[in-house]
Order: structure tokens, then sequence, then C-alpha cells
């Protein structure tokens, strides 16, 4: 569904060379809940960039959903970013200017759907996180956990393949993050595939599927079994404590 | 596919919520469309009067006047000698002594009848404003206008005389006032009256202008064969544009060679003469120039900076909008609609106004009745700058990197 192969970034500044990604590869298939964890400034963000499309990669391979996503100009990346992905900040990001209902309603008028189905989307979405009733309301008239909910409602609503989510929790206390990670596996059931960066371990263990990015590379990864019970697939899962004694 | 237009709505709810920017920019376009307009039109009337033809070669016009302060010679004598004298100075094509100079400003005028005085309660009398002046059978020659249907002055129509009760019995006539005393007819030969003497119209010329141009009847004009030599008195010379700078410093040295105890006075060609009497229509003519190019710079500024500040307070909404699907195309566009519903908003109040403001100045300053025209292409104008000063900043947002999004927090 979604390939990387050896995929690097390198953000050239004046003075250095920031080698953000190396050799990143990855392989991510259908319905998989990922969780991406790792130290401030080790890649994630980066990773989640390029996945979706918001930012180029220096070198590598990069597949999504059977499209090589080097080959295509920006309109095609604008438009492929309309179709297959949602985005959720940790910002939230939503418009200020603009109610709950226009808000979701943004990357489907740019998919160009018609007005009816576009309401019925909408209304359905924010039902799905529980704030239809409030579609008028302006953003500020939000707590940080409603907007985020709002955030995703737009996020669905193109009923995209895949949800990328940096630090969705972030600037959420630890009550509307377990509302909004548990909003997120209810989505995962239903059958999208999520990728989500967290610094958050707790939230991070909820997840199937962990991945541990250390300076620009895959560190480590786990699977989880669902339910929670952690069970350990490779031998080095001490990496989580410990980063620097990793092997890829 | 997507369209900008579907874009109004959720961008009028977005400028009904924060509105101020909006609506201070709308006023200014309001105000530049209400006063562009007819200081545009302005403009337009003032300089089509300022460029309408004269009748006369006002490159090769000279005028000065005579003092004659000696009482020891006859002057009638004396002024047909300074023509003579005049008319043999190198360059020069005519001289003649004339009453009133056509574009100074200063000259007389009358109403004129197509009855006698005496007549008026037995009929339909016509009175026709036009202004009047004199001269002998070289005045048509030296203004530089020609005949154009009847004859021009002979000799035997002069009449010379200091009397004022003697009057011309013949006229040569602009065909303005020609065709206004007599509508509808051949004027040539036709008597008109000043009080109860008959005047008979022996020549017409096409066109010449009055002493004054903002007269109610700038393009009637008489002149009539007649010359009286005053103590102080107005000449006219006509030189080839080429000679007229030399012919112009020998004038005085040759009168005065010829007579010494008079001075002359007041020399100037037609041009300058006229320059002068419309130095303030110029003079405004450039300030309303320089108003319309300021306002309209303020306009494109204010649009510009309006957008400028706009897309540096929505840097992370626009990278947004990228990373949910925005073409570069749809974030340029979104800029334009806004900006175009602001602009047509404020030009819908700015027509009105111009209409209006036009009303007023009509009223007040019994200036001409504003043509619409103007609104409309002032409007149109105000449009595609307020268009194009959206562009550039427009095309800088629609740079903005998707990744924006994640990037700030
Ligand atoms: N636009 C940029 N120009 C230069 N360097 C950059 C740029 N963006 C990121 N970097 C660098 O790339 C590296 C990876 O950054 P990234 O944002 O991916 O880290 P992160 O894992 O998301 O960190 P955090 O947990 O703090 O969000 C960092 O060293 C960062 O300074
Ligand atoms: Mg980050």
């Amino acid at each position: 569904m979604l390939s990387m192969k050896n995929i690097s970034k390198v953000y050239q500044t004046e003075k250095v060379q920031t080698h953000a990604l190396r050799d990143f590869t990855l392989e991510v298939s259908e319905g998989e809940f990922i969780a991406v964890t790792g130290p401030s400034g080790s890649g994630k963000t980066t990773f989640l960039n390029i996945a979706g499309m918001l930012e180029s990669f220096t070198s590598g391979d990069f597949i999504l959903d059977g499209v090589n996503v080097g080959q295509l100009n920006d309109n095609q990346r604008a438009d492929l970013r309309n179709q297959k992905i949602g985005f959720i900040f940790q910002g939230f990001n939503l418009i200020p200017d603009l109610n709950l209902f226009e808000n979701v309603e943004v990357p489907l008028r740019y998919r160009g759907i018609k007005s009816a189905e576009r309401k019925r989307r909408i209304m359905e979405c924010l039902e799905q996180v529980g704030l239809a009733s409030r579609a008028k309301h302006l953003p500020q008239q939000l707590s940080g956990g409603q907007q985020q909910r709002v955030a995703i409602a737009r996020a669905l609503a193109g009923e995209p393949r895949f949800l990328l989510a940096d630090e969705p929790t972030g600037n959420l206390d630890s009550l509307m993050a377990r509302q909004v990670m548990e909003l997120l596996e209810e989505i995962n059931r239903n059958g999208s595939t999520i990728v989500m960066v967290t610094h958050d371990p707790e939230l991070a263990r909820r997840a199937p599927r962990n991945i541990q990015v250390v300076d620009g590379q895959i560190a480590d990864f786990t699977l989880y079994q669902h339910g929670g019970a952690s069970v350990p697939r490779k031998s080095n899962t001490v990496a989580a404590v410990n980063p620097m004694s990793v092997e890829v | 596919m997507y369209k900008a237009m579907s874009e109004i709505k959720p961008i009028v709810n977005a400028l009904k919520r924060s509105k101020v920017g909006a609506i201070l920019l709308m006023i200014q376009i309001m105000i530049t469309t209400a006063i562009v307009s007819n200081a545009a039109f302005i403009i337009y009337d003032r300089s089509t009067y300022l460029q309408q033809e004269t009748g006369y070669p006002e490159d090769e016009i000279l005028y000065f006047a005579i003092t004659t302060f000696g009482e020891d010679i006859d002057l009638s004598q004396l002024f047909e000698e300074t023509e003579t004298t005049l008319r043999e100075i190198p360059g020069v094509i005519d001289a003649a002594v004339i009453a009133a100079l056509p574009l100074s400003g200063s000259g007389s005028a009358s109403g004129f009848d197509t009855l006698p005085h005496d007549q008026h309660q037995n009929g339909d009398n016509r009175n026709v404003r036009a202004a009047y002046t004199t001269g002998d059978d070289h005045v048509l020659n030296t203004l530089g206008v020609k005949i154009a249907e009847g004859r021009d002055f002979r000799p035997e129509d002069i009449v010379v005389t200091n009397d004022p009760s003697m009057l011309a019995k013949v006229a040569i006539v602009s065909r303005a006032f020609a065709e206004e005393i007599f509508p509808d007819e051949n004027a040539i030969g036709k008597t008109f009256y000043s009080g109860n003497t008959g005047v008979e119209i022996i020549g017409i010329v096409d066109t010449m202008k009055g002493p004054w141009l903002k007269d109610s009847r700038p393009n009637n004009v008489i002149i009539f064969p007649r010359v009286e030599a005053r103590m102080y008195q107005n000449v006219a010379v006509r030189a080839t544009a080429e000679d007229r700078a030399s012919v112009r410093k020998s004038i005085e040295d040759k009168i005065l060679a010829q007579y010494d105890k008079r001075v002359v006075i007041n020399m100037r060609g037609m041009d300058e003469a006229k320059a002068g009497y419309n130095a303030a229509d110029l003079l405004m003519l450039r300030m309303l120039v320089v108003l319309i190019v300021v306002l309209v710079m303020i306009t494109a500024l204010g649009i510009f900076g309006m957008t400028v500040f706009n897309i540096n307070k929505r840097t992370r909404q626009i990278g947004t909008r990228r990373a949910l699907g925005a073409r570069k195309s749809a974030i340029v566009q979104y800029f334009l609609v806004e900006n175009g519903l602001i602009c047509l908003v404020g030009l819908f109040f700015g027509c009105i106004g111009a209409y209006y403001l036009g009303g007023m100045l009509l009223r007040e300053y019994s200036l001409p009745a504003l043509n619409n025209l103007y609104i409309v292409v002032t409007a149109l104008s105000v449009l595609v700058v307020s268009l194009l000063s959206v562009l550039l900043p427009a095309n800088r947002a629609s740079n903005i990197s998707p990744s924006i999004a994640t990037r700030t927090i």
C-alpha cells in the first residue's frame, strides 16, 4: 500500500546539511495502525510529510497505492493528497474564519464533490466525532479536544485510504488524548490505515505496530497484539528504552 | 473538478466574520471609483476644450499694443504708415490694426438682431450674441483665416473714422454666428441689425473664435471693416512660424524709428495669450491627473498590502489548504475571488457615489453632466488594477509549502 525504499531527505541550509532521513525503508499494508515514536529531531515529521507528499525527498523510491510518487508533478501530488490522504495535525489547523461545517467541507470542495453529497458526508463525519450539533460553531468556540475531533472529521470526510497524524494528542490533556485515540482506533477498525506520530508511550503501545525512528532511520519496530498486551516481535525491543543500541 | 467560483459562499462567510479590513478596502475602492471617474471626465472635458480648433495659426501671430503720447501727428495716417512698415519687415506675412484680439481674454460682445430695433414689436426678432472686432482689408489675412463663402473686404468697404456713430454697412462673420442668426438658409447677402443699423453679411469664415473661449458663444464672431486709430491701439502681425521670433525683436525698433513719441507694450504670441487665458485650466488638469494617479496607486498599494498581510496571517491556513489538496492555482484563485468580491461591492457603491458626485458637480460648479461611460470604464479599470495588485502576493502565497501545516504549531 505504502512502500518506501531507501528514502533520504537532506535539508540544505546555507551552512549545514541536515540528513533528516537516511535510507529509510518501510512497508505499510492496508488496515494497519502504526505508531511512530522517537526522540525529538529524529525525523518523524519528515517521514510523515514525505508519506503525505507534503515534502519531496532527496533520493529513494516511494510507491503510494501503486503510484510512483517521485514522478508526480505538483498538481498531481495535490490531487493525490486530496483523494488518498487525510491529515491530522498537532495544532488542529482548523481555519478560524470557517465554521465546523465549512472546515470539514474544505477538502471536499477541492475534490469538486456536489453540494448535496458534501452535506451528507460532512454531517456523517461530524456525527461520527460527536459534534454534529455544533456544525455552525466556529473553531474558537470549541475545546482543544473538540477541535481535534473536527480535524479528524475533516480528514475522514474525503474517505481517504490513509490517515496521517503528527502528534494528534500533543496539545491535549490526557483525558482528551484518550478520547481522540479511541476515535482513531474506531476509524482503524472501520478499515482506514493510520500512521500516527506520538511522544506518548502509553498511546503508542495501544497501536498494533510501533516504529521507532532514531537519527533518520528506523531503529526498531514492535508488533503488539490487539487487545493491548505487548508481544515483542524482535529481540531488541530494549532499543525502545535504550535507543543507542539499535540494529535495523 | 474544483471551481474557484464554488468558493464564493465560504469566502463570503469568512469575510463576514472578519470584516474590518475588507470594509476599509471597500470604502477605498468606492472613493477611488467615485472620484476617479469624475476626475477623468473633467480631464477629458477640459482637454478637448484646451485642444479645440481656434481657426487661427496661433504660432504665427503676434499681438501688441501701441500707446501714442505725441499729439503733433495725424493718428490715422500714422497707423496706415505703421501697417506698411510692419508688412515690410522680412518674414512678415501681413499686419493690421485691430480692435479686439482673439483668444486674448479682452474684447467686445453684443447682441445682434434679425429685425431693426424699431420693428421688434412687429414680429419675431431673433437676438444672437457675438463678439465683434474691426479691421481693414488685411485683417483676415493677418489673422490667418480664410473666406469660405462670399468675399473678403475690399478697400472701398473700409470705414476710416473715429466717430463711434459711423458704422460699417457690411461684415464678415463666423459660420457659427451665420447659422445661429439665419438657421437653415444661406446667410450671404442677408442683413442683421445692430440697433437700427443694418449690416450685410458679405463673407463667412468656417472657424474663428472670439476673445473668450469660455464665453457662452465662443464661436460667434463678427468683423466689421472699420479702422479707428486710437491713442491706445492693438495691432496684430502674422509672420511665418520660423521668423516670428526675429520679427518680434525688430518690431519695436522699426516702429520707434518711424515715430518715437509712442511705446510698444504687451507684445505676445497668440499661442502665449491663449496659454495665459487657459493657465488655470491647465493647472487644474494637471492636478487632476496627479490626483488620479495618487488615488489609483494608493488603492493598488492598499490591496497589495492587505493581501500581503492576509497571506502572512494565513500562512498556516494556506499550508493546510495545500495539504488538504488545494492546487497552487486554487490558492491564487482564492485570493482573486476574495478580492474580486470586495472590489465588486466597493465598485457598486463607487458607481453610485460617482453618479451623485457628478450630479453635485453639475449643480454646484455647472460642470457638464458626467458621461456614464466614464463610470463604467473607471470601474473596470479599478477592477483590473485591483486584481493585478492581488496577483503578485497571491502567487507568492501559492508557493507556501504544504509542509508548513506540520512544521508550525
Ligand atoms: N525545513 C527544514 N530545514 C532544515 N532542517 C530541517 C527542516 N525541517 C526539519 N529539519 C531538520 O530535520 C531533522 C528532522 O526533523 P523532524 O521535524 O522530522 O523531527 P521530529 O522527529 O518530527 O522531531 P519532533 O519530535 O521534535 O517533532 C531535524 O534535525 C530538523 O532540525
Ligand atoms: Mg515532529
